[in-house]
């Protein structure tokens, strides 16, 4: 069938015309504007300044600090919660479903608007949390005021809407698992630690291998939950800037559009190295 | 056996307090858009209105266009789901049915671009519809989304799992590749068509960044960026904020709670990423 | 145009882009209006012949001629063709009228609908699924949605048509039941038909005549009883027969064939039966397990390993050289396990092969 060659292009040419325009271009755009100085309507070359000025830069130091920091305590601390929401769902429960759906629900919703009701449940003064606190005795901050708390707010709202897939995904790995691996450890004697970690545990590790790396993709690309939740800015004094706010300041406020690609090609590049970390370690830990 | 039955009711409270933790917030979202402003900002905080103050939904409409919003927002994630629907469904057949050079060439492509995060391309673009002079424009608000990688391999996983002698069965029975789709491949794809369309469109209402880029006119704004722009106008007005807070996100709660199966169910199916 | 070339295929070659070669040089013709069975084991090359022919893959080299006319550029559709699929490859979501009226609605020769209804419903009736023309294929048992799938193949009225092992989703009494109904259709509407087919005994039972596939290349194009009677070469002996023929290696000195518990005399040959002469050397001694009989003054005497019934006859298990060999026998027969008993083969039934597998005897 010789035809198809042309008519398999003529299907393509839509997607392909598409994802050359608007992802295949603006990569190679972005990588040759990091080297660019001047506003978007007079680039000129202007080789690794942008690339120096960033490293310079405190204010990037900080956005870079507060992601990783973001990922590395909200991924895990979230994928462990997840993991243990899951199994209790997967291993105790009757209405499966329904908790699913419950749990399942800010993944659909809105990041702003979300983020506004969050904004209001962490209000120092009148916010419902720290009225629990309060009643618990438990020492309650100024969660959004108070520069230091910014990033602890961001980790705890980034906690609360992973939960979401990381659940429903692992909910599905864990239907996946041969149920005839339970019978016959039961069949050993095993106790239900015992089922966990010598079973459920080990048939996991390629869900949980792919939900960290989305999820740290994610965590990377914080943005628009920082957004919501100060109200447009990165926290009291861009206490709680984040890479991509650092890029967006830098290319629609600061009108630097240069320096703004620089950033993004430092960050896809930790992204990157991130990922790639991340597959060599769940590999080891696969063959152990 | 004691210590057994105190596990499994640990357990429970666990599953409980985090049910509750994720549920909490839309709740007080709700109510909170029904509370007098005195109520939003009382200690020790009110849960339940004491008369439910609906008239906030009117001073909502009445400050912001917000019916322009749900307008703008029904648009763009239409018109988005549709067309990359279609360009993902005639796409994925091609990848799948079809043989052709290059093929293994094209996948590799898709696959890594598949990696790369949006942001990292999203002001690129952004220049590129600037010089278009799409800026403000409905063109320039779903023009990037018009295809997605995303959705293309998605199908392409749905379509490979039909056997082939049904295109090939098709191809002996006289049918051309138009309608081999529309006659086999469509109708045989419902759920999956379905599913990816609603989570297409659930994506595109809740977009924010690219509309907050694009657009600068009040006009133009979907829901989400006029929510943000509202919520900085109505400063302090509390209740104001969570009534349109409830606006934007009830519809797609109420689509999420009626095909919650197909959507858990799609987003399992191929690890679906929003 | 020769009838007795209907279907002609000539040096065809096919190399899969992987570079695996699965069809090297075949050439063969179809008379019009026979059954013709493609037989081998999986992975011969038979179903990539079928789809060759059907268009659904190019040849690397070779043309097809269906009717004088060669097709090798032609479209699928095009081909005057019925193909059944293993699968049956039903449309799910059609009923099965829309399945079977399915190629009369769509493409060039789209038909109006009460036209392409009144040719369906006829097609239906001969393969007798009238009943169950709203149902869903989902729905049916595998031997309708058999007959659906032949329908539909046959709703075209195309000249020739294709067979993909379309019994092997059956189960076996089902399977002896369609075949004979497959025969006694494709004769009363008398099509031209190849079938695929892994099963001998389907392909001995059905075709008019039989092509045995192996290693991309054929290995007999044959009546049936042939492969029994004078198979090409050692394949083809060891491949056609239940149970399967018994081998001896044998080394052959100037006047007898040697083994290493019996010799056999050149002279009790028939020597009409040689294909040409043959040097001394190793060759292997073929005999189908009905013509090795225990008999007073037989060759060589054995232990019976084991017995096995089939049916009205019992199979003698015992150990040659290491490996099983066999005699078909009577029920009536009073032998058991662990008899000694002596064995006799018919000469004039026997096969001797070069270690290359070519045929000398």
């Amino acid at each position: 069938m010789k035809t198809n060659q042309k008519k398999a292009w003529l299907f393509l040419a839509p997607t392909i015309i598409f994802v050359t325009l608007f992802s295949i271009y603006p990569i190679l755009r972005a990588f040759s504007m990091s080297f660019q100085g001047g506003s978007l309507i007079d680039l000129h070359w202007n080789g690794f300044s942008n690339y120096q000025y960033i490293f310079n830069d405190p204010e990037f130091w900080l956005a870079i600090k507060n992601t990783v920091l973001y990922a590395v305590i909200s991924v895990p601390v979230g994928l462990a919660i997840s993991i243990m929401l899951a199994w209790i769902i997967f291993d105790k429960v009757k209405h499966k479903s329904f908790f699913e759906t419950t749990f399942f629900m800010p993944y659909v919703t809105s990041t702003i608007a979300i983020g506004i009701v969050f904004r209001y449940i962490f209000n120092g003064d009148y916010g419902m949390l720290n009225f629990v606190l309060r009643c618990l005795h438990l020492p309650a901050p100024d969660w959004i005021d108070d520069p230091a708390m910014s990033l602890t707010t961001i980790i705890i709202f980034g906690i609360w809407s992973s939960l979401a897939f990381n659940i429903v995904i692992l909910m599905g790995a864990l239907r996946n698992i041969d149920p005839n691996f339970y019978t016959i450890a039961d069949m050993f004697g095993a106790s239900g630690r015992d089922k966990f970690w010598r079973i459920t545990m080990p048939e996991l590790v390629p869900t949980i291998a792919f939900l960290l790396t989305m999820n740290v993709i994610g965590a990377f690309k914080i943005y628009t939950s920082v957004y919501a939740l100060f109200n447009g800015q990165a926290g009291v004094g861009n206490s709680g800037t984040t890479a991509v706010f650092y890029i967006y300041n830098k290319f629609q406020i600061v009108g630097t559009p240069g320096v703004a690609m620089a950033a993004t090609v430092i960050l896809f590049l930790i992204i990157l190295f991130a990922t790639f970390l991340q597959r060599k370690m769940m590999k080891k830990i696969g063959e152990n | 056996m004691k210590r057994i039955r105190l596990g499994v009711l640990f357990s429970y409270i666990i599953l409980f307090l985090f049910a509750v933790i994720t549920v909490f917030p839309f709740i007080y979202m709700i109510l909170g858009g029904l509370m007098s402003f005195q109520e939003t900002t009382s200690i020790p905080p009110t849960l339940i209105p004491h008369h439910f103050e609906w008239s906030n939904y009117a001073k909502v409409f009445a400050r912001a266009p917000f019916g322009r919003y749900f307008f703008n927002t029904v648009l763009t994630a239409s018109v988005t789901t549709i067309v990359s629907l279609f360009n993902s469904l005639l796409g994925a057949f091609a990848m799948v049915n079809l043989r052709f050079k290059g093929k293994g060439l094209i996948q590799m492509v898709l696959l890594s671009l598949l990696m790369v995060p949006g942001e990292a391309i999203i002001f690129t673009n952004y220049n590129t519809i600037a010089h278009m002079g799409l800026l403000n424009t409905y063109v320039g608000l779903v023009l990037p989304f018009l295809t997605s990688i995303f959705y293309m391999y998605y199908l392409q996983s749905y379509f490979g799992s039909i056997s082939d002698t049904i295109y090939k069965a098709a191809m002996i029975d006289g049918a051309s590749d138009w309608d081999y789709i529309w006659k086999i491949l469509v109708p045989m794809s419902k759920g999956g068509l379905f599913t990816v369309g609603l989570l297409s469109f659930i994506s595109g209402w809740n977009s924010f960044l690219w509309p907050l880029l694009v657009t600068n006119e009040d006009t133009m704004r979907l829901l989400n960026n006029g929510l943000s722009a509202f919520a900085s106008d109505a400063g302090s007005e509390t209740q104001l904020q969570l009534a349109a807070a409830t606006l934007t996100v009830l519809p797609i709660l109420i689509l999420y709670l009626i095909f919650r199966k197909q959507i858990i169910k799609g987003v399992v199916r191929n690890d679906l990423k929003g | 145009m020769d009838n007795n070339k209907f279907v002609e295929v000539k040096n065809l070659r096919k190399v899969y882009d992987n570079g695996h070669e699965a069809i090297k040089n075949v050439s063969f013709s179809v008379k019009k209006g026979d059954l013709v069975c493609l037989l081998g084991p999986s992975g011969c090359g038979k179903t990539t012949i079928l789809n060759i022919l059907a268009g659904l893959l190019n040849p690397t080299e070779g043309d097809i001629i269906f009717n004088g006319k060669s097709v090798v550029k032609v479209a699928p559709k095009d081909r005057h063709i019925g193909y059944v699929f293993q699968n049956y490859a039903l449309y799910p979501h059609m009923t099965v009228l829309q399945n079977v009226m399915f190629p009369l609605i769509v493409g060039a020769n789209k038909k109006p609908k009460a036209e392409a209804k009144k040719i369906a419903t006829k097609y239906m009736e001969l393969t007798q699924i009238t009943e169950l023309a709203e149902q869903k294929p989902g729905n049916l048992s595998g031997g309708q949605q058999q007959r659906v799938a032949i329908a539909r193949a046959l709703v075209q009225e195309p000249q020739i048509l294709l067979m993909d092992e379309p019994l092997s989703n059956l189960d076996a009494r089902l399977r002896l039941k369609i075949r004979e109904e497959i025969r006694s259709l494709v004769k009363t509407v008398g099509i031209t038909t190849l079938f695929v087919t892994h099963d001998q005994e389907e392909a001995l039972s059905i075709g008019d005549k039989i092509i045995l596939f192996n290693d991309g290349i054929i290995q007999q194009d044959d009546l049936g009883q042939n492969f029994y009677l004078e198979p090409n070469n050692y394949f083809v002996a060891n491949f056609v027969g239940n149970p399967v023929i018994d081998n001896f290696k044998v080394t052959k000195t100037a006047n007898e064939l040697k083994s290493s518990q019996f010799t056999i005399n050149l002279a009790d040959l028939e020597q009409s039966r040689f294909k040409r002469e043959i040097p001394d050397g190793e060759y292997v001694l073929s005999v189908r397990p009905e013509n090795i009989v225990p008999d007073p003054n037989g060759l060589f005497e054995t232990t019976v390993d084991d017995i096995e019934l089939i049916g009205r006859e019992r199979i003698l298990k015992f150990t040659f050289d290491n490996e099983q060999v066999r005699s078909l026998i009577n029920l009536e027969t009073p032998i058991k396990r662990g008899d000694q008993v002596k064995l006799k083969m018919r000469f004039n039934r026997v096969f001797l092969f070069t270690p290359g597998g070519e045929r000398v005897y």
